[in-house]
């Protein structure tokens, strides 16, 4: 793995499911450190991209460069590849049979085989980054959303990932838990993580992306700075999207 | 790029089978053991059997497979048991009368209680005219001589009768507002539920008989039918119950609302949704009914199984054990597979229904 | 507006009802006991439980311990008691380990092993159970005579049993061994599984359960060796003898017949059962587990396996009930259970209501404790809290 290579680098990704074409000739650079926030209607191949750089989903043709590291069928580079990229769900995904503190623990210990007065500690750190320290005793089924997906990013940054993507962290909340977590994905923006970030908050699209991507039925449609993007799009689809997301 | 055709659904299939050295190992593993089990039973039972009544054990044996000539030559006491011989056109007769009422009752265009209780009515006495008879000119046979198959549908079906009411009886009392009358409802239930229906089934066929005033005490087998039904009462209750859980709180309010009384209540709302609700797990239910109905051998009755041990317990049929089971297993599996098949469609029928609304 | 009347009363109604619903059950209860004895003292019996002490004068065919028949009844009963539990323990193990693989190979994405653990499900569900051990117990009686028998590493295979080489040891040694080995096999789940020792490191704890499991078969050892007589050979080799064979270990058809018949009937309902706990098991968990980077052994045991444990156990504890239940089966093939016990005591001594009462007393202890144990192990691992992310 090389860190000066690009983080991320899509060329032509294709992916099917059955014959249903859910990606079509993706293509798309992320330099260490650059934030970029994918957006797009529903159902336009959002979390199928991003789910293929951790290979959650297989792709069927293209290929995927992770830190200059070519993803073939190596199971070990598939495993190579998830200990450095962190991933943040739309539905959380805690284990909720661990604490939080277990679950924040759990993959540092066994994966990087951390000893557990450290995992214990770096969790901790981050589970303060992230606002709730007094929670580490609790299950998640004992949290609000907000609090649960802000364990989520916590979890993830435990591994101390490169990359971090995140698909829709905040759709499946209610309006006043979204600010607690957007404020937590700022905060780890401005300390140079290096995000791929699904959302349609656009709000936060405006105040952190180097980039944002708008896809369509598997699609790249445009590409380009967060200024321009609102700005000045230049696709029809991509101006209908935005009023459509922004209109009301 | 364009799908993946044929090559590509090769590769997936590879993939599914051989995807890893765990998985071709299991591929292959899975394959032999089949194959072999399938190779054995086609080798035994059809290509080197003896189908024709006229076989022996020499003869069986020659040939080194199945000898059916079992089956051929003794069917008659398998399914009929010690029913007298010339009679026997009657079990036959009344078995099909059986099978047509539940065939019929699956039929959702059946499913209300009026017809529901007609047919089974009707099924009922048909069944039972034509087996003890003495009536009609039929000449009349003694329950000590019914066995066989028509034994084993007259329990499964006697058990049902009388299980269902009860149950329903049951589970309305175990959810009774008056909390003495819930709890020992709950504890009758539970105590049933802990105890071996053999153990019920043999308290009611030799001990009963103390513990009841002398015009009470009646046949062993309608006894024995009883413990049978009041030990699948304590279970479908709970299932009744886990029906009546599933309705939402808001439903009997809202008939408490609109003034129904309690009858009208359980019988027009509660009732109709708790059964559907407890369908798939009711179906269940009977399938295992219907297997447990060969315990009566246990307690001296010629049902199905027992009128099979007979088949082969004379000195000539003695190696036949296996022809004779298997003969056994296969009306048995055609019928719990069948039940439960249709309890499966029944299910996602429901599911379906359920996503509608 | 006159008084209502004392039955528009809800209270007195309630009151009335429930004392009514009590009072037939009484009378009914009372009534049937009464009969009973009036019945019974006609033939000249005495009710009452002095004849436990009675010796029996009968034998059993299978006893874990030293029994003749001049023992009294109460240790027959605490025999089939005995009978029922091991038979019990040894079915529930095995069906959970063959339900397990069955589960396993009906939740994973390999379809040959699907198929072959659907037919399997299919055919072993399907059958009554008492069929299934009619053929095996048939199956075993159609072994050839001991003369024939079929021999395999060291054990012999015949009508008369299975007859395996076996250590030259009392009974008492026997129980002292396997109670070390479980006592310490308890306690390394305990300590792999226990929050209290969710502080220390893994790799620690693992060590702790594994010295625990090594003490123990240490114990189990040291007692084997104690425990056997220095005059006597250490092995015993099944050997033909005439007719009959001699030496050895023999396990009865009796027995195997209804171990193998719970065994693989079971294990079809328990694979069921598991099937279905996986399938509960929300996808997310594991694609997070996944994301996280932990293998896939460590997916499946540290949360795929967990998570769908907690979802099998409550329809497992029933399950269980219902095999411990199946064990009545033996006095269908003459297996001396506690219920053939209690049905041989019945016809011996003919104290019908004493025997009964027993029975009920003995299923009902069995039963309830077995649901205790496990609902408290359900309740202890059952998720906090509100579960928002559900299946799929
Ligand atoms: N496992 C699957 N099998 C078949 N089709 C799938 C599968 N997963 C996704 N798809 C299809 O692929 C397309 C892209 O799905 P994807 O989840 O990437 O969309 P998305 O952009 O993330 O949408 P949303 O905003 O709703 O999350 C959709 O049309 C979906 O129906
Ligand atoms: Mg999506």
């Amino acid at each position: 793995m090389d860190l000066t290579a690009p983080a991320i680098e899509l060329t032509d990704l294709d992916k099917f499911y059955g014959t249903f074409h859910a990606l079509k000739g993706i293509s798309l650079t992320v330099a260490k450190g650059e934030k970029v926030v994918v957006c797009g209607p529903s159902g336009s191949g959002k979390s199928t991209m991003i789910r293929c750089i951790n290979q959650l989903e297989e792709h069927d043709g293209g290929t995927i460069r992770v830190f200059g590291t070519t993803l073939d069928d190596n199971v070990g580079l598939i495993d190579e590849i998830r200990r450095e990229v962190g991933m943040v769900f739309q539905q959380f995904n805690l284990f909720p049979h661990m604490t939080v503190l277990e679950n924040c623990t759990l993959a540092p210990m066994l994966v990087r085989k951390t000893s557990r007065a450290d995992a214990e500690a770096t969790a901790m750190r981050y589970l303060e980054k992230v606002r709730i320290p007094d929670q580490a005793q609790k299950y998640p089924g004992q949290l609000s959303g907000g609090q649960q997906q802000r364990v989520a990013i916590a979890r993830a940054l435990c591994m101390q990932p490169e990359i971090l993507l995140f698909d829709e962290p905040t759709s499946a909340l209610d309006p006043e838990m979204i600010a607690e977590v957007l404020d937590v994905m700022v905060t780890l923006a401005q300390e140079g993580m290096t995000m791929i970030c699904v959302t349609h908050e656009m709000g936060f699209a405006r105040k952190v992306a180097d980039r944002v991507v708008f896809m369509d039925k598997g699609e790249i449609i445009e590409e380009a700075p967060p200024e321009d993007f609102f700005g000045n799009p230049k696709s029809d689809r991509t101006r209908l999207f935005l009023s459509q997301v922004l209109g009301h | 790029m364009t799908a993946p055709a044929g090559s590509a659904r090769l590769r997936r299939l590879r993939k599914a089978y051989f995807g890893s050295p765990l998985s071709a190992l299991m591929t292959l593993l899975s394959a032999a053991i089949l194959g072999f089990i399938l190779w054995k039973l086609l080798d035994w039972g059809l290509i080197h059997a003896t189908f024709d009544a006229s076989g022996t054990q020499e003869t069986c044996a020659a040939k080194g497979g199945a000898c059916w000539s079992v089956i051929a030559t003794r069917w008659r006491v398998i399914l009929f048991g010690i029913y007298p011989y010339e009679e026997q056109w009657r079990p036959a007769l009344a078995c099909l009368v059986v099978a047509g009422v539940i065939v019929l009752s699956c039929l959702p265009r059946m499913w209300s209680f009026g017809k529901l209780a007609l047919t089974w009515t009707i099924g009922t006495i048909v069944f039972y005219t034509l087996m003890r008879g003495g009536i009609l000119g039929l000449a009349s046979v003694n329950e000590q001589q019914w066995g066989g198959l028509p034994l084993t549908l007259f329990v499964f079906v006697a058990t049902g009768i009388i299980g269902m009411p009860l149950a329903i009886g049951l589970a309305l009392l175990r959810r009774s507002d008056y909390p003495v009358i819930a709890r020992v409802s709950g504890w009758i239930i539970d105590t049933i539920r802990s105890l071996p229906l053999l153990s019920i089934l043999f308290t009611c066929a030799i001990v009963l008989p103390f513990m009841l005033p002398g015009f009470l005490i009646g046949e062993k087998l309608y006894r024995v039918v009883f413990g049978a039904a009041l030990f699948f009462a304590a279970y479908q209750a709970e299932i009744i119950r886990g029906g009546f859980q599933g309705i939402p709180k808001g439903q009997e309010e809202a008939a408490k609302a609109l003034g129904l009384s309690y009858w009208q209540r359980m019988g027009r709302i509660v009732l109709p949704q708790a059964f559907r609700l407890a369908l798939p797990a009711t179906i269940n239910q009977f399938v295992i009914a219907f297997m447990e109905t060969s315990l009566i051998v246990v307690v001296g009755f010629m049902e199905l199984l027992a009128a099979g041990n007979t088949a082969f317990k004379t000195g000539e049929w003695k190696f036949a054990y296996a022809e004779v089971y298997v003969f056994i297993a296969a009306i048995y599996f055609a019928f719990v597979f069948g039940l439960s098949r249709y309890g499966a469609y029944l299910e996602a029928r429901m599911n379906v229904g359920h996503r509608k609304d | 507006m006159a008084a209502p009347s004392i039955w528009r009363s809800k209270r007195f109604r309630g009151a009335a009802i429930q004392a009514g619903f009590v009072a037939v059950l009484v009378a009914l209860i009372i009534g049937a006991t009464l009969t009973a004895r009036a019945n019974l003292s006609a033939q000249g019996l005495t009710s009452g439980f002095g004849f436990l002490w009675k010796s029996t004068g009968w034998e059993i065919n299978f006893t874990l311990m030293e029994t003749t028949t001049t023992d009294p009844y109460w240790w027959y009963l605490l025999m089939g008691l005995l009978n029922t539990l091991f038979m019990g323990v040894i079915g529930l193990a095995g069906a959970s380990i063959l339900g397990l693989i069955v589960g396993l190979m009906r939740s994973g994405r390999n379809p040959a092993a699907r198929l072959l653990g659907t037919i399997y499900i299919e055919l072993f569900r399907n059958l009554p159970l008492i069929l299934q051990l009619f053929f095996w117990y048939a199956l075993a009686n159609a072994l050839p005579n001991p003369r024939n028998s079929l021999a395999f590493a060291g054990a012999l295979l015949n009508a008369r049993g299975i007859y395996l080489p076996g250590l030259v040891i009392g009974r008492g040694t026997v129980a002292l061994a396997v109670l070390a080995i479980l006592v310490s096999a308890a306690l390394a789940v305990w300590i792999l599984a226990s929050r209290r020792f969710r502080q220390i490191e893994p790799t620690r704890q693992r060590r702790l359960a594994l010295c625990s499991t090594a003490a123990g078969l240490a114990l189990a050892a040291l007692a084997v060796v104690l425990g056997h007589d220095p005059s006597q050979p250490w092995i015993t080799m099944p050997k033909l003898a005439g007719l009959k064979i001699d030496g050895g270990f023999r396990i009865q058809p009796e027995f195997y017949a209804l171990a193998i018949a719970i065994m693989t009937y079971g294990a079809a309902y328990v694979g069921e059962i598991v099937r279905g706990g996986f399938k509960a098991v929300g996808r997310g968990q594991m694609e997070a587990a996944n994301a996280l980077g932990l293998s896939p052994w460590q997916v499946f045991s540290r949360v795929r396996f967990p998570l769908a444990f907690r979802a099998m156990l409550p329809i497992l504890i029933n399950q269980y009930v219902w095999l411990i239940k199946a064990t009545t089966l033996g006095i269908a093939v003459g297996f001396s259970d506690f219920f053939m016990v209690i049905a041989s005591s019945i016809t011996h001594s003919g104290q019908t209501l004493e025997f009964i009462a027993i029975l009920m007393g003995g299923f009902l202890l069995i039963n309830f404790s077995l649901a205790a144990v496990l609902n408290r192990l359900n309740r202890a691992i059952a998720l906090k809290g509100h579960q928002t992310t559900g299946a799929t």
